[in-house]
């Protein structure tokens, strides 16, 4: 897992990109660098400018379809993994539905634990895919 | 009104069977009346017949001797006197030649009678100069309807008494003796030849006026007695078929109606006989629809519940999440007081609560079905002990674990069993206030091919009607908990239902209170 991850939270409510970068700031043993953006065109942009290890991204983003989010930094940053969040039952119950062609999928609300697990998760199953 | 369609006129099933059998008993009494008034006609002709020919066989007899003797007088007084009797209209004699010697109608005597006449031509097929075809069909009968009368002649054949007599001769005026008697001497000419067959005929005219009006008032009777019978059977097929089978049906009908519209409120009254049964059927199948229905608005209102729930879950989850992560961050900080970290503590603890109810109310709304995989159990039950273990409930708990290694993988839905040990853990904590251990301990049931879970507390804090409720499977009630507890368990009950599983308060260590979930494999 790298010391230092790049990660980008795209949700339009304000307080879920001011409570990911808090929570991830705190987690003293790693190191993360948080970018936030509050519509998909401003997340896209960055990932076209920037290199992420993992994008967080809202489901019931306005605008634009997640999945097609997601379709769109795959092809940007295919190295980048992506992760769906969302606060919807139709969503929650069906995880691995919801989470489609994304890495993985985080139910809202979470906490600074479920967060860390999961980058974790994702980041070490993705170095493994590599090795 | 029921419909008809093609304009067609509305014909109850009672007119429609009562017309077919008043038709039906129409046709055949009147085709059995036509051939028994057939039967009977011919029957009474005959015997009319028969007795005709006694009559002119007897009427013969007696007229012989007279004939033999050429008694004319006699055979003349003879005559009237049987034309005087009842239904006889006339008696005649005619000799081989046509011609009509005696006759009760004095002017027709000495007439020709041509061949070609009905009485004649029974033997004389070619008319005036036909021979005599055969003599088998001397004795003949004829029935003027028109009239009344029957026509019946037979034959007087010749016998060696008449071609020998010696007193029907033909002589000379001269040579007849004053008393008749041929003298000796004379030339005698015998009037027949022996090689004559029949010397003539007797017809006897009879009528059958009486016969035909006892037909025709028979008839009559017949015609009538079918009308009456079949109005008589056809209105009472109709009456009947009416209560027996129309009236129920109408009940039925106008009971289908009323579920059409949207009624269930009335049942059809049933009966032992077929269209009682049918009406049961139909209360039955009125009863499932109303119960349906039920159902249907229940469901409505849960799908409409679950929206709206879901809509605010979501509107929830996002400030939800700044709550606990926020706190969370407060909590991280070391230079944090005492006061402040319990007063944090508690935020965190009810913002976790808030989530977990969010969600329960969520399960308990949504009747999505689950997304089956077949898994290892452990890691879900270990993510779930992930979750919750650092929150501020669970800090005097100590979770222990003991899974047994190498367990078959189960059919399950991750994310739902997921809930239901995280539900489970939740009502632990709850009952924990003063926290202790719990143990978590997974094993394989081979006799019975099931997984257990186990969530066994040592202090033993669980409440006894809790784990009452569970062993009894029955609903829980804690007033005093404001159905928290109640919503986890159900929803816990409702998902491990879905797999084929199920909960229940378990029999271990006398110092443990347990709850156990079950899993097939």
């Amino acid at each position: 897992m790298p010391r230092t991850i790049r990660v980008l939270v795209i949700d339009g409510e304000e307080i879920i990109l001011k409570s990911m970068s808090r929570a991830l700031r705190s987690e003293g043993d790693v190191d993360y660098m948080v970018a936030t953006a509050n519509t998909a065109l401003e997340g896209l942009r960055q990932v076209r400018s920037s290199i992420f290890d993992i994008v967080f991204v809202d489901y019931a983003l306005p605008g634009m379809n997640s999945r097609e989010v997601v379709r769109r930094i795959r092809n940007t940053s295919p190295s980048a993994s992506v992760v769906l969040m969302s606060g919807f039952s139709s969503a929650t119950a069906f995880p691995n539905e919801a989470a489609g062609n994304a890495d993985g999928f985080l139910s809202k609300p979470f906490t600074t634990g479920e967060i860390t697990s999961l980058i974790s998760r994702i980041l070490t199953q993705r170095s493994g895919n590599k090795a | 009104m029921m419909k008809i369609p093609f304009g067609l006129k509305y014909i109850s099933i009672s007119t429609r069977i009562s017309i077919l059998l008043g038709v039906v008993i129409l046709v055949t009494m009147g085709a059995f009346s036509t051939i028994s008034l057939i039967r009977q006609q011919h029957d009474s002709v005959d015997a009319l017949n028969r007795s005709t020919l006694l009559l002119g066989q007897t009427t013969e007899k007696i007229l012989r001797l007279s004939m033999i003797k050429n008694k004319r007088d006699d055979i003349s007084a003879a005559i009237r006197d049987i034309v005087g009797s009842e239904g006889i209209r006339s008696v005649r004699i005619l000799n081989h030649e046509g011609i009509i010697k005696f006759s009760s109608r004095r002017s027709e005597l000495e007439q020709h009678i041509s061949r070609a006449n009905r009485l004649c031509a029974n033997c004389h097929t070619g008319g005036d100069t036909g021979a005599v075809h055969t003599v088998s069909r001397f004795y003949s009968h004829h029935l003027d309807e028109r009239n009344g009368i029957v026509y019946s002649s037979l034959p007087i054949y010749n016998s060696p008494s008449c071609y020998n007599s010696d007193c029907h001769i033909t002589a000379s005026a001269e040579a007849r003796s004053n008393n008749g008697r041929p003298a000796a001497a004379q030339i005698v000419h015998h009037v027949h030849s022996s090689s004559e067959t029949i010397l003539g005929f007797i017809e006897i005219e009879v009528s059958a006026k009486r016969i035909m009006a006892n037909l025709a008032r028979t008839r009559s009777q017949l015609i009538i007695l079918t009308i009456v019978i079949a109005v008589a059977a056809s209105a009472i097929t109709y009456f009947s078929i009416r209560y027996l089978v129309g009236k129920p049906v109408r009940r039925l009908v106008d009971g289908m109606r009323r579920v059409a519209q949207g009624d269930f409120s009335r049942e059809i009254p049933s009966g032992r006989a077929e269209l009682g049964f049918l009406a049961d059927s139909f209360n039955q199948m009125q009863r499932q629809l109303l119960s349906t229905q039920s159902q249907l608005i229940e469901s409505e209102k849960l799908a409409s519940v679950g929206k709206l729930a879901d809509g605010i879950a979501n509107e929830i989850s996002n400030p939800l999440t700044g709550i606990i992560i926020y706190t969370e961050s407060l909590i991280a900080k070391s230079k944090l007081g005492d006061s402040e970290r319990a007063e944090c503590d508690i935020i965190l603890r009810e913002a976790m609560k808030t989530r977990e109810s969010v969600r329960n109310i969520l399960s308990l709304t949504r009747k999505d079905k689950p997304e089956f995989r077949t898994v290892d159990i452990v890691p879900t039950v270990r993510h779930a002990i992930t979750v919750v273990e650092k929150l501020p409930d669970f800090r005097n708990i100590r979770i222990t674990t003991s899974m047994q290694r190498d367990l078959p993988h189960v059919s399950i839905d991750p994310g739902m069993m997921e809930q239901v040990f995280l539900n489970l853990l939740m009502i632990f904590s709850e009952n924990m206030p003063e926290g202790g251990i719990l143990n978590i301990s997974s094993l394989l049931v081979e006799k019975d091919r099931k997984i257990e879970i186990r969530f066994a507390d040592a202090g033993k804090t669980i409440p006894e009607n809790l784990l009452q409720a569970i062993a009894e499977q029955i609903e829980y009630r804690d007033s005093e908990k404001i159905g928290r507890t109640e919503i986890s368990l159900s929803v816990c009950k409702d998902i491990l239902a879905l797999h084929r599983g199920k909960i229940r308060a378990g029999a271990g260590a006398e110092a443990e209170a347990s709850i156990i979930v079950e899993l097939a494999v």
